[in-house]
């Protein structure tokens, strides 16, 4: 008996069979082996290294960590595969965002696929950090936990630049600033603020300012709303798929598929920058964050990413 | 070839007082090393007293070896470091700023407490 081979021998590997991806991989980040260059953000500074000028709502997004997931009652709870995935952590302030970029540059123009297993946490209770009783919290009823409340946003996006810069983003609102769940995936309407639109006077964020688009009247939902698994408790991990494609040679979003929801993402608009950007010529960087709407740590875990285009 | 990562845990930061440092998970890590680069301070002669931290579930927290103190003196020069060793899965420091007039949040001649502004480096290695 012959078996036909594999329509497609990449998938035979099993760190790869989870994925989709387009016909070149351009990056497979599997946590257990490193950060795989997923690093911080953070906003410009001058030619002294003068980090006091560095805008102040970009000067800490925290450093991302090589987590193995681990929780005050069970342990380790260990990623997806193997023991690491990369956690994404806030301060436990209203308003701190914590970002982690990764950054590549275009060979060509096409779909740009960006998959990922990821998982959301807001920081379980403790005497110190008070999070029982911080705001968002309600009554436990041995489902719902408080802390599902108590988690705010996480987002996916890309910064680009053909010449033109533009930003794909998707943001999945948890609660809204009033720590009403909301299950709402999001777009900005604006492109972000920059450290040169900052430098030119135009404008000035505070330290907690969502540096992504920071009117909340500047986002706008696209797709069903969309409920995810938070899994009843602050210390139970569940790997949910995200599928997201882009096409830069539009300038465009295609689609974001999450578990078993596909949102058709071709009319959600990429709003470009009227002015240039120099030192940014085929620009290709995707950034995910995690921002709490309240005084409780927020945490995002990414158990691999898979990076894929067409070109 | 062994992993390794550098995290800046503060940043330009300006310290007073007690203070500790954001919980970091460092499980994967054999070894481990504070870097405190003091960019600034003000007070009389103010200094950094600090401990390695370390807790099973980045919630509760113990002074590692019994609480070795280290002093980050300015005027010892800009840079300072030591290792943590057998720290088990998460990092942080546990300080005070304090300066010549007493322990804790001193004030000087202008009624500002002690402080210094510094970037803390955590270099972790498999």
């Amino acid at each position: 008996m012959t078996t036909a081979p594999h329509p497609d021998p990449r998938l035979l590997d099993p760190k790869l069979a989870k994925f989709n991806p387009l016909r070149r991989v351009l990056a497979h980040d599997d946590f257990n082996t490193g950060t795989h260059g997923w690093i911080e953000l953070i906003g410009n500074h001058d030619q002294h290294g003068d980090l006091d000028t560095v805008d102040a709502h970009m000067s800490d997004f925290r450093p991302p960590q090589l987590s193995s997931c681990n929780f005050f009652d069970v342990g380790t709870h260990g990623a997806m595969s193997g023991t690491y995935a990369l956690k994404v952590a806030t301060r436990p302030v209203t308003g701190h965002t914590g970002v982690a970029i990764r950054r590549l540059t275009m060979s060509g123009r096409g779909r740009v696929q960006f998959e990922t297993y990821f998982a959301y946490k807001a920081e379980a209770a403790s005497a110190d950090n008070g999070a029982a009783t911080a705001a968002g919290g309600g009554t436990w009823d041995a489902n719902n936990h408080p802390s599902e409340q108590q988690f705010g946003a996480l987002t996916v996006a890309t910064d680009i630049c053909d010449g033109v810069r533009y930003h794909n983003v998707v943001r999945y609102q948890n609660t809204d600033l009033d720590h009403t769940v909301q299950h709402r995936w999001m777009y900005p309407t604006v492109p972000e603020p920059t450290p040169r639109e900052h430098f030119e006077g135009k404008v000035k964020l505070p330290r907690t300012a969502d540096f992504t688009a920071p009117d909340p009247a500047d986002w706008q939902q696209f797709g069903e709303r969309q409920e995810l698994c938070f899994n009843e408790v602050p210390t139970k991990v569940n790997w949910h798929y995200l599928r997201w494609v882009i096409d830069t040679s539009t300038r465009s979003n295609v689609e974001l598929q999450v578990n078993d929801v596909v949102h058709d993402m071709r009319d959600v608009p990429v709003p470009p920058y009227d002015e240039e950007y120099g030192s940014l010529q085929n620009l290709l960087n995707f950034y995910v964050s995690v921002r709490t709407h309240t005084d409780v740590r927020n945490f995002l875990y990414l158990d691999s990413v898979l990076i894929s285009v067409d070109w | 070839m062994r992993q390794s990562f550098t995290a800046v845990i503060e940043r330009n930061a300006t310290l007073t007082g007690e203070f500790a440092t954001e919980p970091y998970e460092a499980a994967w890590a054999r070894e481990a090393r504070w870097f405190v680069r003091v960019l600034d301070s003000a007070g009389r002669a103010p200094r950094m007293l600090v401990r390695t931290q370390i807790s099973p579930d980045g919630l509760h927290w113990c002074d590692l070896d019994a609480g070795t103190e280290q002093s980050v003196d300015p005027a010892d020069g800009p840079l300072h470091s030591w290792p943590a060793e057998g720290f088990g899965g998460w990092l942080r420091l546990h300080g005070t700023v304090v300066d010549e007039t007493a322990a804790g949040t001193s004030e000087d001649r202008d009624g500002a407490p002690a402080s210094v502004k510094v970037l803390i480096y955590l270099a972790l290695k498999s």
